[in-house]
């Protein structure tokens, strides 16, 4: 009753059966081994079985594992055994409990950051998803994709991966800006194509329809240029034309840096030693002109 | 289903007929284009005179005696090349001055390379161009030159003729911006914002290619559809395509802009309006417009989409000078110098205003009394300020 109550579940002498099973196991198992190695064996070198050493260290091993089970049958092994095996969840628990700590704020992480992505494309009207499109990626590769570029780079060849970084982000960037760009340039043509159909759609209701093509091509020309000038004034034009020649610029340097690094390694001047160069020359014709105005004076 | 309202078939047939006029027209367009074409530009005469780094004098040779008593110095802009002025022979502001008598020299500025990212307006204004005056006042034993100034290379010779007004007898400017505090043209609003520093210390020079883009863009559906539809609607036509191919090739031979002008023209001019603030400093100096007491004539066009009027018309008041006159043609940037009808105003427009403050007198038959010049001593007198809006 005792031992039903410390083990309700049983758990003791369960185990105990086990083990004593187990002793008897390793037991037979000691003595048929004993008795198979004292016959020839077919793939045996004729005359000769295992070696007596290799006997003894199985037969050693099989008396281990017995005594070994034998010894964990015993009540106070037992007892012993039980703690530790209630103990063992708890600690399993903890280290899963880390694990998925872990996983969990990994998780939480990513989720934030595609719930931020979320919340970047809501600060832009859907119904101009069309037109916003390119600018909702912009946004999304600055605020969401730069970061994994600018993670620290280590070891020798840390400045070349940091530099060869710094290429691939603001490639990306100035793609990204580009198609904005690009689109907004495209735009014009979409507003002048429906404005084109409205004005020809009245014109053949009202049987004023011109015959010559020319004429179509005219107004065409006029409304697109009109919508150009439009444009072009907008500030969304004027900023995303700004941010592209800045990401043109961005991408240049870091190509030139990254390059000039190669050459580094080449026996020829680098365009940042040609630039020194013409500096200084620069200063030095500049204090000789002076000199010499002085001198005529 | 809902129907087009655009009568496609109609429309469709209409197309079929000038369809064969097009192909009649290309078959002409393959000849011509396959014949000997002359389209080279600046053909005019001339030497160089004078050379400094990638900066030539050119001195075009004279065709009729000398009418002025000073020579003109024509600066052209860092922007495009001066070849514009001329492009072809009877289309050509050039030969118009040399055929009016005008003595006349002309600033090369070349092409500059890497190593001119260095050079500012201070080194092309008070070196380039004082080099430039000194050496064509020494060669005339003169004490004052005539300048002349286009676009950018008017807002020099503004600069130049306010640092050293005592080599300067008369200033003519030509479509210049020296207000650059107006929303009108496209480039005062897209330099508002640029980032000069960021492009500057990125490409050294601002590259030429990336200057026609901008500029093609200013309007893209005239610059990069219409004009080439209107080649291939008339590219049946010699003299055209060979006047075409000559502006196509001005227009796309641009050399690139020395880094540091570039980011002093958008700072100081485009996004500080110094000049006319008086607070414009070159090499130390500031630029006081007060000191431009010269005669100015400023000449630009009232559809000028690159530089419009309000960016010009704001100098005349600003300067010291009691003879100015501000001119405002019915045209853009570039028709005042070469398309037709301008060729017979411009020129002309300019040579009699100079003839009227620099003319030789002319010899008149010996006579038994001696008499004053009452024309040449008048043509001197300072004129009032009168705004002709042609």
């Amino acid at each position: 009753m005792n031992e039903n109550k410390e083990d309700p579940s049983g758990m003791t002498s369960m185990v105990d059966t086990w083990l004593k099973s187990m002793g008897d196991l390793l037991g037979n198992m000691a003595t048929q081994w004993g008795a198979t190695q004292g016959q020839q064996q077919p793939w045996t070198v004729a005359g000769k079985g295992a070696s007596p050493q290799a006997q003894a260290t199985m037969d050693a091993a099989f008396k281990n594992w017995q005594s070994m089970a034998n010894a964990m049958a015993a009540p106070e092994s037992m007892s012993a055994l039980l703690k530790g095996s209630g103990a063992m969840p708890e600690m399993l628990l903890k280290l899963s409990q880390s694990s998925l700590n872990g996983f969990g704020e990994m998780q939480q992480s990513l989720s934030e950051r595609f719930s931020r992505m979320g919340a970047t494309a809501e600060a832009y009207e859907f119904q101009d998803i069309d037109e916003n499109i390119f600018r909702i990626w912009t946004d999304i590769y600055e605020k969401e994709f730069k970061q994994f570029f600018q993670i620290p780079q280590l070891g020798l060849m840390r400045t070349y991966q940091e530099k060869a970084n710094q290429v691939a982000d603001k490639y990306n960037l100035l793609q990204s800006t580009l198609a904005e760009f690009l689109n907004l340039l495209s735009l014009p043509f979409n507003q002048t194509m429906q404005v084109m159909q409205e004005k020809v759609g009245e014109m053949a209701e009202n049987g004023a329809l011109p015959d010559e093509s020319r004429v179509y091509y005219n107004m065409w020309v006029k409304v697109l240029e009109g919508h150009y000038m439009t444009l072009f004034q907008t500030p969304e034009y004027v900023e995303t034309l700004a941010r592209t020649l800045n990401t043109l610029a961005d991408f240049s340097a870091a190509r030139d840096s990254a390059l000039e690094d190669l050459l580094g390694s080449l026996p020829i001047a680098k365009r940042s030693d040609m630039d020194d160069m013409a500096r200084e020359l620069y200063e030095l014709k500049k204090r000789f002109r002076i000199l010499e105005k002085e001198l005529k004076k | 289903m809902t129907q087009s309202k655009i009568p496609v078939d109609l429309i469709l047939s209409k197309l079929a007929e000038e369809a064969e006029k097009v192909q009649s027209r290309a078959s002409k367009a393959s000849e011509v284009l396959l014949e000997d074409l002359d389209t080279a530009i600046a053909q005019t005469p001339y030497e160089v005179v004078y050379q400094e780094d990638r900066v030539k004098l050119k001195h075009y040779l004279p065709r009729t005696k000398s009418r002025y008593k000073t020579p003109l110095l024509v600066t052209y802009a860092l922007i495009n090349r001066e070849t514009m002025l001329d492009l072809q022979p009877g289309r050509s502001v050039v030969e118009r001055f040399l055929d009016s008598g005008i003595d006349l020299y002309m600033i090369d500025w070349g092409y500059p390379t890497r190593k001119d990212r260095f050079l500012g307006f201070d080194d092309h204004i008070n070196g380039y161009m004082d080099n430039i005056v000194d050496f064509i006042r020494e060669r005339h034993k003169i004490e004052k030159i005539n300048l002349m100034g286009i676009c950018m290379g008017g807002t020099f010779s503004v600069i130049y003729s306010a640092l050293y007004p005592e080599k300067i007898k008369n200033l003519i400017t030509t479509v210049t911006p020296t207000n650059f505090d107006t929303k009108k043209g496209l480039l005062h609003v897209w330099m508002e914002n640029i980032d000069v520093d960021r492009v500057v210390d990125t490409f050294g020079n601002l590259p030429a290619d990336m200057m026609n883009l901008g500029f093609l863009l200013l309007n893209p559906a005239r610059l990069m559809i219409d004009k080439y539809v209107g080649f291939m609607e008339h590219n049946d036509n010699k003299q055209f395509v060979e006047n075409f191919v000559r502006m196509e090739k001005w227009i796309f031979d641009s050399p690139d802009l020395p880094g540091e002008v570039f980011r002093q023209f958008i700072k100081d001019c485009y996004q500080g309006n110094k000049l006319l603030k008086n607070q414009l400093e070159i090499g130390g100096q500031l630029v006081n417009l007060k000191k431009l007491t010269m005669p100015l004539l400023n000449i630009y066009g009232k559809f000028d989409h690159l530089v419009p009027p309000e960016a010009c018309d704001q100098l005349v008041k600003h300067v010291g000078s009691k003879d100015t006159e501000d001119i405002c043609l019915d045209t853009g940037h570039i028709g005042i110098y070469v398309s037709s009808k301008y060729q017979k105003e411009f020129a002309p427009k300019i040579a009699g205003w100079l003839k009227e403050r620099d003319q030789i007198p002319r010899k008149r038959a010996p006579r038994k009394k001696t008499t004053t010049d009452k024309t040449a001593a008048g043509a001197n007198k300072p004129r009032r300020t009168k705004k002709a809006n042609t």
